[in-house]
């Protein structure tokens, strides 16, 4: 089955309208909705690199993210979100090609051999965590204040003596460079 | 890093979308453009010439292309938005060039048949494109910025989108400065030189608008 019913995509249309209009717990869950549908999406195109899924759907959310000013509130957002992932998913296979470099046709393994993708699991070869460590300090901070430990704009401010819109603007940057590091770094 | 873990991230703190901007962006970039563009034929022009305000093929000029921008910058904000249809933009682009065009050809044809080559060639063919692209430059330089800060993902239409507002934005300006008044000149050379803006857009775009 490739397409669920309505009722989900309804649901996950309410989260991200309460999403845009600011509501943190409803991104979350609009994000998750939209994730295991891209999930999905990128695992039946990427038969032949299973392990890369996980990457390409970091990599995804964090442009869905960065620009979801993009979204026209007109249109569906699966429509927005699907059409970001197949721009990044042919900038991977531009990149990387269909196959993978090192692809082996999977016909040709035993049954043990075939490679295995734990659904569950979501981890990412690469690790973002490092990637963070390698900010900037200034951006650092203001993504571990607001985003690791969840301040908001008035504690963190008052904790780090930087002004809210100044910490904003660090996180942006902070992403958008997390953003870059995690397309170049994609295997 | 597991994926659960890094949607918590983002979506902690995240806030509202930042939405007003993204619309405005694009926009202030032609203008911004536009008005570097008149700076920069101004400028060229030496002293001001004293424009033909009486003249209605002027207006005619500066009308065809002004529309030819607005209706390039309407295509591109939809193509800065990811899974937006392309809309009205490209087909009115089109129905402007064939009705300037249109125009043309009749201003030709209460011409005597000798006067005819000689005004579609006009004074300095070269310098119309010239000038054109040359003003076209800055303006595309900042469209393509403004461009790379939204979610392109047909580079290649994009970039022709861009190549064509630009194209648009500096004949426009041109027009200020271009002796040229004959619509069957500006026909010819005007959408010439636009066209060829957006194709070198085009060219440009996918390895421009990468993100």
């Amino acid at each position: 089955m490739e397409d669920r019913p309505d009722a989900p995509d309804a649901r996950t249309e309410a989260l991200w309208r309460l999403a845009q209009a600011g509501d943190e717990h409803a991104y979350r869950q609009a994000l998750q909705a939209l994730a295991g549908r891209l999930r999905a999406y990128l695992r039946r195109r990427l038969t032949a690199q299973p392990d890369a899924v996980e990457d390409l759907l970091q990599d995804i959310l964090l442009a869905l993210h960065l620009q979801r000013g993009t979204h026209a509130p007109e249109l569906p957002v699966m429509n927005w979100a699907l059409s970001i992932a197949r721009y990044k998913l042919i900038d991977h296979w531009r990149r990387h090609g269909r196959r993978g470099g090192d692809a082996v046709d999977l016909d040709s393994l035993d049954e043990h051999e075939q490679p295995s993708v734990d659904h569950e699991a979501g981890l990412a070869r690469r690790d973002l965590a490092r990637l963070l460590a390698r900010l900037p300090a200034a951006q650092r901070r203001a993504i571990e204040l607001m985003k690791l430990e969840g301040l908001d704009g008035a504690e963190a401010s008052a904790r780090s003596g930087v002004s809210v819109s100044a910490l904003k603007v660090q996180v942006h940057r902070g992403l958008k460079q997390l953003a870059a590091w995690v397309r170049k770094e994609t295997p | 890093m597991r994926t659960e873990d890094l949607i918590t991230t983002l979506a902690r703190q995240a806030g509202p979308a930042p939405r007003a901007a993204v619309r405005r962006r694009l926009g202030l970039a032609l203008l911004g453009g536009l008005a570097l563009a008149l700076g920069l034929g101004g400028m060229q022009a030496g002293s001001p010439l004293p424009l033909p305000t009486g003249e209605p093929a002027f207006w005619l000029k500066l009308g065809y292309t002004a529309l030819l921008a607005g209706l390039a910058l309407a295509w591109l904000q939809r193509l800065g938005q990811p899974g937006q249809a392309a809309g009205p933009g490209p087909r009115l682009m089109a129905l402007a060039v064939l009705a300037m065009a249109g125009l043309g050809l009749l201003s030709l044809a209460a011409l005597p048949a000798g006067a005819r080559l000689g005004t579609v060639w006009g004074g300095d063919v070269w310098a119309c494109p010239r000038n054109v692209l040359g003003l076209a430059l800055p303006v595309f330089a900042l469209v393509a910025w403004a461009l790379r800060g939204l979610a392109p993902t047909r580079l290649r239409r994009a970039g022709l989108a861009a190549g064509l507002a630009a194209g648009a934005a500096g004949a426009f300006a041109y027009a200020f400065s271009c002796p040229e008044l004959a619509p069957a000149f500006v026909a010819v050379w005007y959408s010439a030189s636009i066209a060829v803006a957006g194709l070198l857009g085009a060219l440009v775009g996918p390895w421009l608008l990468r993100w």
